[in-house]
């Protein structure tokens, strides 16, 4: 699942990363701080897994951490999708700027 | 998991019918003459138990094997101007004794509540794997 | 073959089954309930832990075999029906506890109805990724 979105994102990426090295650069570029949230996404992703997995052999009893864990991967998943989306939106939009 | 439905079904008739056999020992508590006026007191009745689905050989389940008669000896009481009397002045009454009756009833009803509890549990995990696709 | 991977990803696999599980230990303590007055009837279980320590050993194998593991690593599990030795033996040869079967029964129906939510939510996470779209 994630790596299915990192694929689309590593075009939305190289795209924009690209257009950046042309430009001056302030601190940690926007390709990183993007790569880091995929990572830190996938991390969460990994915790919940970890946590369903303890809850279903029986390691833990706590449900409710699992349920916690699992509605933070997802909330994080969909931050992802949305930002995402509005990549590929403006990303859409600069292709269609008629010169 | 639809069968654990059919299980609670036997389950519920099976202890209604216990239930409907206790109610007709209670009935005939002071019974002493039988059907066709003859003196003949009362026998208790109780049922047997047994596994297996009475519908569906096989399935689990249970079913009432068989409807017996108590053969333990009739209580006598000394009345010697009642028309039932024996030779001796004493009247055979029935062999039910209320108390045991009633216990056995609320035993009955409180295996049917957990019966129908059951079949409310084996419903809920049903309805909620058809929510998987919904 | 890889969209094979693709569903049986996550924990989709150890959900079904538990779910298989639940399913058929609820059938066990149905057959119990139903059978508390029935003379010499001995009641049927299926341990959890047993079941349990089943599923951490499949996780381990998986864990341990990393990118070339099979792809459905959680089928054959098979579980065999015992027969406790626990709970007061009656007159009528039955060893029946009313109390532990109820609270049995309603612990496996949350385990059911929890594993069952959580396949849900991996499922669908699974559709919004297709979709590409959050709403």
């Amino acid at each position: 699942m994630i790596n299915g979105v990192n694929n689309n994102l590593g075009i939305g990426i190289g795209g924009v990363g690209g257009g950046k090295t042309s430009g001056p650069t302030s601190g940690a570029s926007f390709a990183d701080t993007l790569k880091n949230s995929i990572q830190e996404v996938s991390r969460l992703q990994q915790d919940a897994s970890k946590a369903v997995e303890d809850l279903a052999t029986g390691k833990t009893e706590d449900v409710t951490g699992v349920m916690t864990a699992m509605e933070k991967s997802d909330l994080a998943f969909k931050t992802l999708l949305a930002i995402r989306a509005k990549l590929m939106d403006a990303y859409e939009e600069i292709k269609n700027i008629s010169v | 998991m639809f069968d654990a439905l059919d299980m609670g079904a036997s389950g519920l008739l099976a202890q209604r019918t216990r239930l409907d056999t206790i109610a007709a020992n209670i009935a005939n508590a002071n019974t002493t003459h039988d059907a066709s006026g003859r003196v003949n007191p009362y026998r208790r009745r109780f049922v047997v138990f047994a596994p297996g689905h009475p519908n569906k050989p096989g399935s689990p389940g249970v079913r009432v094997a068989d409807v017996r008669t108590d053969a333990s000896p009739l209580p006598k009481r000394f009345e010697p101007g009642h028309p039932d009397a024996d030779a001796q002045g004493y009247v055979s009454y029935p062999n039910v004794d209320l108390s045991i009756e009633y216990v056995n009833a609320l035993e009955a009803s409180r295996a049917y509540e957990a019966n129908v509890s059951m079949m409310e549990v084996s419903k809920a995990m049903i309805n909620a794997s058809l929510r998987l696709i919904a | 073959m890889f969209v094979d991977r693709l569903l049986n990803q996550g924990n989709a696999p150890l959900l079904e089954q538990m779910l298989r599980f639940t399913a058929a230990r609820h059938r066990l303590i149905a057959e119990n309930v139903v059978n508390v007055d029935t003379p010499e009837y001995r009641q049927k279980d299926l341990s959890v832990e047993k079941f349990q320590a089943m599923l951490r050993s499949r996780v381990e194998r998986r864990r341990d075999a990393g990118d070339g593991a099979d792809v459905r690593p959680f089928d054959g599990l098979e579980a065999e029906i015992e027969t406790p030795k626990s709970g007061l033996l009656f007159h009528d040869g039955n060893n029946r506890s009313m109390e532990q079967l109820m609270a049995d029964q309603a612990k496996n129906a949350m385990m059911h109805n929890l594993a069952v939510e959580l396949l849900r939510k991996q499922f669908q996470a699974m559709e919004l990724a297709l979709k590409e779209r959050v709403s």
